[in-house]
């Protein structure tokens, strides 16, 4: 047993010094930018404190923009587990939030909540999971999972312009008809007075309570188990007759179902329909979440808390310095953080390193 | 006589263990110096040291008497200390040019290699080791033995005067191995200090000149080897330094099944690609059969087609009861590295622990996993450990408890190289196991380069060549073998029409 604890008060570490290294990273790169920008790093710094951590709306806001990263972090890390790189949560959450946003208009006005939001949560799940097969199938046939959940994002983008075009919009509208009112999720406001007017909603809550679920029940269950050894030596596990395959399309469906979960909170959780864009760049920033968040619960709602606090204080001092500069920031912590995980670094080592033998040989 | 490196009172911990404890060595020029001790005695640790590759937490190196500082490859490499290791660093997808001067090229201006130079180096280095070698072959068409004659040729053609080299002789017949230490005696006779890391004691009476044995992390003893001096008591004062407390009796007597037995396994005629090439024998409950042959000569290709990994191409494979097999290339098909002990021993068999909506019975699983370390003789006993922290021997000792865990005690066992690697108690621990499993009922069919370890546990061997079996040494009612299965006349059988087995 003692090793074990050793083993986690390691990891712990490792945890703590990749929080710390990641929240350092942000503040020299905000520093640098704004200071480049001409203006006051210090006054900068203290105008972006208030407009998230500095006031009860503010945090508020933190938390509604860290609501969609909690479910693409978390569906990133579970394609991660098993070895692979689900890079389409984008399109997988653009679809799933269409397919929310017309059930949840097209269901009888006064439908309970009961009946309204499980149903939903079956259809983004379902319409995640079903826009990652692709891809799963493509990678049991030897096609790299990279290459076609980046292909699958455009297809996505464009079929969803295209069936709003067809009719699923309002008319001479981008956006679907409201959802009925018992399927829109509570904001926190109701509950947390001090909330008032920020966006956040209780989709938040779901979000925890779906990693906390998840990250418990994968390393307990025969298939997220087996994933696991798949990530780390595919042939003896082939050799054990565990089905590697499968379970590698298994866990990329899996990592497509939490994806579009992220449509209750911007969908549900915030506009009370769907409109062209909603959500658009979640996926992606959830790939720096997940690696970030290191799998483990803390980790990932700290570093979507990280990635709400960057969102939500470009906003606030967008007056003085771009907004955009914060995806500058954004993009630094992604790559400093990715280059300190030992995953990742095999990950890219292994995949130029083939590129280059295939090119040699 | 002249001192080339030094290691004095080195310290390196490794987590909690402590795997090189004030251990010193000299390497002298134109000596070969063996190190001998078990699995996990420290021996690879003290090498790496020594070549510069891991740096001690205490004590120092000093090459021709001055300190390695720092302490890195580089610098080593830059002193003269070179290292041979034992899984090879070589580059499948380059050329033997290209490996031999990989991070050493030779420079012209603007940054160009000078590959003409290079070459020129390298025939001159092969010359020397006189070996064959066509500097344009890629890396990845080459057998073991010439990637390990291409591993020695890199060190030398980094201008070595010491080299260490660690287990050579795992991946080699008998005759490949005196072949080496040929070679190595010429570069010693060269002025250079020559060090080799093995656990094969008859090596080390037969080629060393000076001898160290390791135990737990420290140096026991180092002694001059003196082949005119009574052979038998230098060995027995090695294996009392290397195991003070190790029995010497030789591994289980056994004695063959009666005809009566059931024959559990039967393979006809059995071809797979250019590799099998009629492949017959049967195999009876409780008996072991051995299958001697030098490496790639089908051995492989046997196991892969016993274990349903690879379609036989025609005949028939009779099994009369599951197989379990333990493939030779532990890393690669037997363990996860990364996972933990527990996951490893119960490895693909989780559907037995799935409960309720797919859940797993993780207290059975790890009482399961507990049982099977435990009676395999797994050191550390810790199933939280990741299966990367336990040395080579009881990586091998893991993989064969799982194997022989699995199944009713009527099964068939194939095992490929079961004690490769593996030091001399791991390696007795390991047959025990198997004959006990045959005389529990099972058929077993052993793979091995290892002459001795088929004799001392086998019924009968038979010999593999070029995918053909080819002959056959059988036991007497006594249980001694007959006059035909001498290691010399079953090792002309192995290499007789062997591929690789004459140098080409």
């Amino acid at each position: 047993m003692s090793t074990r604890r050793a083993a986690m008060r390691l990891s712990l570490e490792a945890d703590v010094w990749t929080i710390a290294a990641s929240v350092a990273v942000a503040q020299i790169a905000f520093a640098t930018l704004v200071w480049m920008y001409g203006e006051s790093p210090r006054a900068m710094t203290a105008l972006l404190l208030e407009g998230t951590w500095g006031s009860a709306y503010g945090v508020g806001q933190v938390l509604f923009k860290a609501t969609p990263l909690l479910f693409t972090g978390l569906a990133v890390h579970v394609a991660l587990r098993a070895g692979l790189f689900n890079v389409g949560a984008e399109g997988q959450l653009a679809l799933s939030s269409l397919a929310v946003g017309v059930v949840g208009a097209w269901l009888p006005a006064g439908t309970p909540a009961m009946i309204a939001l499980p149903l939903l949560v079956i259809v983004a799940a379902l319409v995640g999971a079903l826009w990652a097969s692709p891809a799963a199938a493509l990678r049991a046939v030897g096609a790299h999972e990279v290459i076609s959940t980046i292909l699958l994002n455009r297809v996505a983008d464009a079929l969803v312009g295209l069936l709003l075009g067809l009719g699923l919009s309002l008319k001479g509208g981008v956006r679907t008809p409201d959802v009925v009112q018992h399927a829109r999720l509570s904001r926190l406001d109701r509950f947390v007075p001090a909330l008032a007017g920020s966006a956040a909603s209780t989709a938040v809550l779901v979000g925890i309570v779906v990693i906390a679920v998840t990250l418990w029940i994968l390393p307990r269950s025969r298939m997220g188990r087996e994933a696991e050894l798949v990530a780390q030596n595919d042939e003896a596990c082939a050799v054990e007759r565990i089905p590697v395959k499968w379970r590698r399309a298994q866990a990329l469906v899996l990592s497509g179902a939490i994806a579009g979960l992220a449509s209750l909170g911007t969908v549900l959780g915030y506009k009370g329909y769907y409109e062209q864009g909603l959500g658009v760049g979640a996926g992606f920033t959830g790939l720096a979440v997940a690696i970030l968040g290191r799998g483990r619960l803390l980790g990932i709602v700290f570093a979507a808390v990280l990635f709400g606090t960057l969102a939500q204080g470009g906003l606030a001092i967008n007056a003085y310095v771009p907004a955009e500069a914060m995806e500058v920031i954004q993009g630094l912590v992604i790559v400093a953080v990715a280059l300190g995980d030992a995953q990742v670094r095999t990950w890219l080592t292994d995949s130029l390193g083939a590129i280059v033998v295939r090119k040699t040989s | 006589m002249a001192v080339a490196l030094r290691a004095l009172l080195v310290d390196k911990r490794y987590g909690a263990t402590l795997a090189v404890s004030g251990a010193s060595l000299e390497l002298e020029a134109a000596k070969i110096h063996a190190i001998v001790g078990e699995n996990g005695a420290g021996k690879s640790t003290l090498s790496s040291i020594a070549a510069g590759l891991v740096a001690p937490d205490a004590g120092h190196v000093e090459v021709l008497g001055k300190r390695l500082s720092p302490h890195t490859a580089r610098a080593a490499i830059a002193r003269g200390v070179g290292m041979v290791e034992q899984h090879f660093r070589l580059i499948d997808a380059l050329t033997v040019l290209d490996n031999a001067m990989l991070g050493t090229e030779p420079m012209r201006s603007l940054g160009r290699i000078d590959r003409k130079g290079a070459r020129a180096k390298l025939a001159g280095v092969l010359e020397e080791l006189r070996v064959k070698l066509d500097p344009d072959a890629l890396v990845g068409t080459l057998g073991v033995g010439d990637r390990q004659h291409l591993e020695i040729a890199r060190v030398l053609f980094r201008d070595a005067r010491v080299i260490l080299l660690d287990e050579p002789t795992a991946v080699l017949t008998p005759k490949d191995a005196s072949a080496l230490y040929a070679t190595l005696r010429r570069l010693g006779d060269g002025g250079r200090a020559i060090a080799v890391v093995t656990h094969k004691i008859d090596e080390v009476l037969d080629h060393a000149d000076v001898v160290t044995v390791m135990r737990r992390g420290r140096v026991v003893s180092t002694r001059p080897v003196d082949r005119e001096q009574n052979r038998d008591a230098q060995r027995a004062a090695l294996l009392h330094d290397a195991f003070h407390d190790a029995d010497e009796s030789s591994a289980a007597t056994v004695r063959a099944p009666d005809d009566s037995e059931k024959v559990l396994l039967e393979i006809e005629e059995l071809e797979a690609g250019a590799e099998l090439r009629g492949v017959r024998l049967e195999v009876r409950s409780k008996e072991i059969v051995g299958i001697a042959g030098v490496e790639g000569n089908g051995q492989r290709e046997l196991v892969d087609v016993l274990a349903g990994l690879r379609a036989a191409t025609r005949g028939v494979v009779r099994a009369g009861a599951p197989i379990e097999v333990v493939h030779e290339d532990r890393h690669r098909r037997g363990l996860v590295l990364a996972a933990t002990v527990a996951d490893n021993a119960i490895l693909g068999e989780y559907a037995r622990y799935s409960r309720m909506v797919g859940l797993l019975d993780v207290r059975a699983m790890r009482a399961e996993a507990t049982r099977r370390i435990d009676d395999g003789g797994v050191v550390p006993a810790e199933i939280d450990l990741p299966a990367s922290a336990l040395s080579g021997g009881n990586q091998q000792k893991l993989v064969v408890a799982r194997a022989l865990a699995r199944g009713s005690a009527s099964r068939i066992l194939v095992l490929a190289q079961p004690t490769r690697g593996v030091d001399i108690s791991a390696a007795r621990q390991i047959h025990l196991h198997i004959v006990s499993a045959a005389q529990a009922g099972a058929a077993v069919l052993v793979l091995s380069a290892d002459l001795d370890e088929l004799r001392a546990i086998c019924h009968r061997i038979l010999v593999i060549a070029r995918g053909h079996i080819t002959s056959a040494a059988r036991r007497d009612s006594d249980g001694r073998w007959d006059e035909s299965s001498t290691n010399e006349r079953l090792g002309a059988h192995m290499v007789a029409q062997a591929v690789g087995g004459e140098a080409s």
